[in-house]
């Protein structure tokens, strides 16, 4: 009789396994959409030990062994850094495609500067005409204007950068926090004698975000806890402590941000040097800092070139009024800036009959060897080396073949990171499939251990009513 | 490899959006009919386009400035084509008055029509194209002669491009016209003053110059004949030129529309068949089996 009762408290042990792999199966079914969710198995195992009797051993049912995750390891070790790179790449080639103001197109800097000098041309023809003198120089004052709008298109681009940069270092903040109060939960709850897979989950999801966003990489410490690291080998979470970044302005690189750590044991923030982030953050400052500001160096040079030339040759001309010695252009002192700064000079864009045309004043007013001089400088070659067209020309393809150069990187990055995202969800996914033949495998054991149950059940009737 | 169902909805959402990317750019490039629309999209042919587009307009402004000169220097031909008439007009009459068989009276007659065209010779050399007077060198705000026929202009004669950096002077100025070797104004002035005293020995003596003069004109003629080839020979280069540089641009800017179109129908027949492949796989699954 005590082994009926056996079978019946083995069978309702069992109908607890049975319900939990049921459970996990439906568990899975309900989180298939679940980002960053890895399925669950409900590793069942025979009860030990057995019981003995007569000549064998007699088995005691099925327990639940334990409710693991479906990962692999060597997966997860390649996956930070392929979401660190194709995030910093595409973050890099979005930022590079969004500026237009650097384009071949028919309202950019190459039309204005070609027009000036086709008004100059104009004018040459007749250079006591006030039509034409009033064309000349609205001809530069366009250009100018068109230096000052790309310039302030690349600049606000870079200061858009600025921005993105800020609300990086807030949603790493998040993330680090996360990562450092799951360290805490896992720890606590495997306390208990078992994994607590759905916290290990949401930890791997904020240690992906914090890849992606910072380029921080895990690194297992002890107690279960996992510290994330940023490139330069700075600690951004310590078991269960969190590090804070924060976007201040960098005076070293005209007051653009940089990101700072306040590490996470406390004591003053440091500034994280460019090679120490990864991730989004670091294509947005790979962008910013590198073609966006050399296409703005390059635009202030040819701007502070260009106005250094054409007043070379403008201050030797003179003005209907017999005036010489002016500046045609206004572009400050130093080359930095100048895209922003350059306007025609005043007394100039006031009155077109200062503009210099003639070479003397006994030759005025239709002696145009003074604009043949400006005209000159068209194809002459400008400090930096190159003519005026050429130096933009060159400018142009260079941010271009910049932006195709990491739109490609992108492109190829996107395609490791699908491939080894494919992988772990090959892995980790759920199947409404699989885990509806695991739901229906789980109901099938219940209903045979039901069996089971009812059949000790009735045996047990049988013995206690013999006489 | 393990197919799961968010492995599914991940690669139909995938597939897709790539599908839409190509027809969006194709739909991109047949709407504003540009291949290049950022820098990007091909280096090498953005920084090109600028040289072309700097070329362009170096060409089409010289081709304005030469024809524009051509067209000034056809107002000169004019004039001087009078200037020569208003001399042949003077031969005439001074080979006339130059015979002994005339009187004062018919003399005197002869020096008012020759102050006549005294004042028509300067009117022609004091021609102008639109505002400019065109025999005045640079000085061409202000008549190069006066009513005497004196010289007021500039010496050195207004210059034109006709290509980068190459200048030709435009119209000869009143200077080498009327003034060099003969001076044609005192000349005209010097025999009327001669008809007017019935002077018929000046008047021979000045018959030489007179044929002097009418040559001098008739080579000024030649000459702004020779530079209006050449203004409208830069025209046409530049305009040649020009178009040539235009045409670059295109090649390289510009869809073309044909390839363009056809891109467009294969990225739709690509997204289409994505889509349909992506509900076609939706469609298998257990949990519809086991209801």
């Amino acid at each position: 009789m005590a082994d009926l009762l056996a079978i019946l408290s083995n069978g309702s042990a069992s109908l607890l396994a049975h319900r939990a792999a049921a459970s996990t199966a439906g568990h899975n079914l309900q989180n298939a959409n679940t980002p960053g969710y890895a399925r669950q198995r409900a590793e069942l195992e025979a009860t030990r030990p057995a019981h003995f009797q007569g000549d064998a051993y007699l088995g005691r049912g099925v327990r639940l062994g334990a409710v693991t995750q479906a990962r692999d390891r060597f997966l997860e070790r390649q996956i930070p850094a392929a979401l660190t790179a194709e995030s910093r790449s595409r973050a890099e080639s979005d930022a590079l495609e969004a500026v237009n103001a650097l384009g071949p197109e028919e309202a950019g800097v190459s039309s204005a500067l070609a027009d000036f000098y086709s008004s100059l041309r104009a004018l040459s023809q007749n250079a006591g005409d006030s039509s034409l003198r009033q064309a000349a120089v609205g001809a530069a004052r366009s250009l100018a204007l068109t230096f000052n709008g790309a310039a302030r298109a690349v600049e606000g681009a870079r200061a858009g950068l600025d921005a993105q940069l800020e609300g990086i270092a807030q949603e790493a903040n998040l993330a680090a926090a996360d990562v450092a109060r799951l360290n805490q939960e896992i720890a606590i709850a495997r306390a208990a004698g078992a994994e607590p897979n759905d916290l290990l989950d949401a930890r791997q999801r904020a240690m992906d975000t914090l890849a992606e966003l910072v380029g921080a990489s895990p690194v297992p410490a002890g107690a279960g806890h996992i510290n994330m690291v940023l490139p330069g080998g700075t600690a951004l979470v310590a078991g269960i402590r969190a590090g804070t970044l924060a976007a201040t302005p960098d005076p070293t690189n005209g007051g653009h941000l940089a990101l700072t750590l306040r590490p996470p044991g406390g004591g003053p923030a440091v500034a994280l040097r460019p090679a120490a982030v990864g991730g989004r953050a670091a294509g947005v400052t790979d962008a910013r800092d590198g073609s966006l500001a050399a296409a703005l160096g390059a635009l202030d040079g040819l701007a502070f070139e260009l106005a250094g030339e054409l007043n070379a040759a403008h201050r030797a001309g003179f003005g209907l009024d017999g005036g010489t010695g002016r500046d045609l252009f206004d572009a400050g002192a130093t080359a930095a800036g100048a895209a922003l700064r350059i306007a025609v000079h005043g007394g100039v864009a006031g009155n077109p009959d200062l503009l210099a045309a003639a070479a003397t004043a006994a030759e005025l007013p239709g002696d145009s060897t003074a604009l043949f001089a400006l005209l000159a400088t068209e194809s002459a070659a400008l400090p930096s080396g190159l003519p005026p067209g050429a130096a933009l020309a060159r400018m142009v393809s260079g941010f271009g073949a910049a932006a195709a150069r990491a739109r490609a990187i992108a492109e190829q990055d996107r395609g490791i990171r699908e491939h080894l995202e494919t992988l772990r969800e090959s892995v980790s996914g759920v199947s409404i499939d699989e885990e509806m033949v695991n739901l229906t495998k789980a109901q099938r054991a219940f209903e045979a251990t039901m069996k089971v149950i009812t059949t000790a059940d009735q045996m047990l009737e049988t013995l206690l009513s013999l006489k | 490899m393990r197919v799961t169902d968010k492995l599914m909805f991940h690669r139909a959402a995938t597939s897709a959006a790539r599908a839409r990317e190509q027809v969006e750019a194709a739909t991109a490039e047949l709407a504003t009919g540009l291949r290049i629309r950022h820098p990007g999209d091909h280096p090498a042919g953005a920084g090109l386009a600028v040289g072309h587009r700097q070329a362009a307009g170096r060409m089409a402004a010289i081709g304005a400035a030469a024809g524009k000169a051509a067209d000034e220097l056809a107002v000169a031909d004019d004039a001087l084509g009078g200037v020569g008439a208003t001399l042949d007009r003077a031969r005439e009459l001074a080979i006339q008055m130059a015979n002994d068989s005339y009187g004062p009276a018919q003399r005197a007659a002869a020096g008012a029509e020759m102050r006549m065209l005294l004042g028509q010779a300067v009117a022609l050399l004091n021609s102008r194209a639109g505002a400019r007077y065109v025999f005045a060198g640079t000085r061409d705000d202000q008549p190069p002669f006066d009513a005497a026929g004196n010289y007021l202009g500039t010496t050195a004669p207004r210059r034109v491009e006709i290509a980068p950096g190459v200048t030709e002077a435009a119209a000869p100025t009143g200077n080498t016209i009327a003034k060099g070797p003969v001076d044609i104004p005192a000349m005209l002035s010097a025999l009327a003053s001669a008809l007017d005293g019935n002077d018929a020995q000046t008047v021979r003596s000045t018959l030489g110059d007179m044929e002097d003069a009418v040559e001098q004109v008739a080579q000024a003629r030649a000459r702004i004949g020779s530079s209006m080839a050449l203004f409208t020979g830069a025209a046409e280069v530049s305009r040649v030129g020009q178009d040539a540089e235009i045409a670059a641009i295109s090649a390289l800017v510009d869809a073309d529309a044909v390839d363009a179109a056809s891109r467009m129908a294969l990225a739709q027949r690509a997204l289409d068949a994505a889509l349909t492949a992506s509900a076609r796989s939706f469609a298998l699954t257990l949990l519809d089996k086991l209801r």
